[in-house]
């Protein structure tokens, strides 16, 4: 694995690199070198192999670093992390920091993967996480309360990685209830939270975060629903390192104002970017599918829909947009 | 810690627009906010407490149980729900439950789920002991309070 990332690392530039070479500067054989090749492009990646040239990949590659992160994070924020790692591949970033969370690791910790075999959506669903496009990590945030008081969570998070794209360059960022990111009525990314701990408190959060930089081609038809990634959104190539530190900065701020002041300090600026406000929407729960007019959320972040003349509020349940015939 | 001074404390707070102080004197400390990070949230957190709308949950009425009898005369501990949400069993669609009735649990074994707003808080046992009921059916939406398990 540690090989891979550094061959995968002598490669990122896209120029030609000879076995020879490569094998060299890590001090391992040609044949070597070719195996890790060959493990890489299982792994999705697009590298050309040319006689008497090397190896190259199709497209310049940017990896993550995580002193490169570091330092792009407004020093403000940086005193609140506490590790930064970068993982080759995980199954999924949330599911590996609930592990080390049980484990002792401290408030702050962020985990970011340039591939997640298994990346988690919500009730089993996947989160489709090729190699080097994305950015897919998790934060673990400790929090003295216990979980009934972090209830809106979820939505300042959606509200902080909102301001990390607009402040990144990008207009027209919109939220899907909960916390959906979306640009155009195409989904840009999504958050998860886990948290674990004693109902009285303290407690832990692992808040998962994936956002579409840039979809290698033929990878997104497995998504099923329209989707976008940054780099076709903002019409220019992404740097995925400064993109990883704003989002950290953005998400941590957010995160702490939450903490202060609770969702109330958010609510104008989710409804703001509420993609779902006056449309018809289907919501589906586990005990129900119901079509209604979305109304915002309640400050709590329930989600209001109006039917019948009535509004309710919901907790959960999978909202879409229902076409109009 | 005087009462006055911890009075003078709000009044401090009150006409400043700091949000939040905290003061540590020996082995006392106190900490004033002006936007409690406890209770409020747990107020509005009952959902029908603050807003006369509320989700229609009619298998709420009447209490879905797995053993009858434990619901009326719950004996042994209750392990209640910490937030208001949707109540799963097992940790994603099709995988075994965490528990079943009968089975012994230790003290911060994962119970089961609730899920409210992409938010999937993992239910421990704050108690060594045997699940002797289940109260709330897969699925099914639990408020603030509601008695999940009981474990004896």
């Amino acid at each position: 694995m540690k090989f891979r990332r550094e061959i995968l690392q002598a490669l990122s530039g896209g120029s030609f690199r000879s076995g020879k070479e490569l094998g060299d500067s890590l001090g391992i054989s040609r044949s070597a070198v070719w195996k890790h090749v060959k493990a890489l492009r299982q792994l999705g990646l697009d590298v050309y192999a040319v006689r008497g040239k090397g190896y190259r990949l199709s497209l310049p590659l940017e990896l993550l670093d995580h002193q490169v992160i570091f330092s792009a994070i407004p020093v403000a924020t940086r005193s609140l992390v506490s590790a930064i790692e970068v993982q080759l591949e995980l199954e999924s970033t949330s599911e590996y920091l609930v592990r080390k969370a049980r484990g002792g690791a401290l408030s702050g910790h962020i985990c970011f993967a340039e591939r997640q075999t298994a990346g988690r959506g919500r009730r089993g669903r996947v989160w489709i996480s090729p190699l080097g496009g994305n950015l897919y990590f998790s934060i673990l945030w400790r929090f003295p309360e216990g979980p009934q008081s972090l209830g809106g969570l979820g939505l300042a998070v959606g509200v902080g990685i909102a301001r990390a794209l607009q402040k990144s360059g990008l207009g027209d960022v919109e939220l899907k209830w909960p916390n959906d990111i979306y640009w155009r009525g195409m989904k840009l990314g999504g958050v998860l939270l886990e948290m674990f701990g004693e109902s009285a408190g303290p407690c832990g959060v692992v808040i998962g975060i994936g956002v579409n930089v840039r979809m290698p081609g033929g990878v997104g038809t497995a998504i099923g629903q329209p989707w976008v990634d940054l780099e076709t959104a903002i019409g220019r190539a992404v740097s995925r390192n400064k993109l990883a530190a704003i989002v950290t900065h953005e998400v941590f701020s957010a995160v702490r104002e939450f903490q202060l002041g609770g969702l109330g300090r958010f609510l104008a600026e989710w409804r703001d970017l509420d993609a779902l406000a006056g449309k018809q929407v289907r919501l589906v729960t586990p005990s129900e599918s119901l079509v209604g007019t979305a109304v915002g959320v309640d400050a709590n972040g329930a989600l209001l829909l109006r039917k019948g003349g009535q509004v309710r509020r919901y907790y959960s349940g999978d909202v879409s947009l229902r076409l109009v015939s | 810690m005087d009462i006055r001074k911890v009075k003078k404390l709000i009044e401090l707070l009150e006409e400043s627009d700091i949000d939040e102080i905290e003061i540590h004197e020996g082995e006392e400390s106190i900490r004033i906010s002006r936007h409690s990070q406890v209770a409020p949230p747990t107020l509005v957190h009952g959902p029908t407490a603050v807003l006369p709308i509320s989700q229609s949950e009619p298998s709420r009425v009447e209490l879905p149980t797995v053993g009858q009898g434990e619901v009326t005369t719950p004996s042994g501990h209750t392990v209640t729900a910490p937030m208001v949400g949707t109540f799963y069993r097992a940790p994603s669609p099709g995988t075994k439950p965490f528990v079943e009735v009968g089975q012994p649990v230790g003290v911060g074994d994962t119970l089961c789920i609730i899920e409210a707003m992409k938010m999937l808080n993992q239910i421990e046992s704050d108690k060594d002991g045997i699940v002797t009921g289940i109260l709330v059916e897969n699925a099914d939406p639990v408020e603030y309070g509601q008695p999940l398990f009981i474990v004896d």
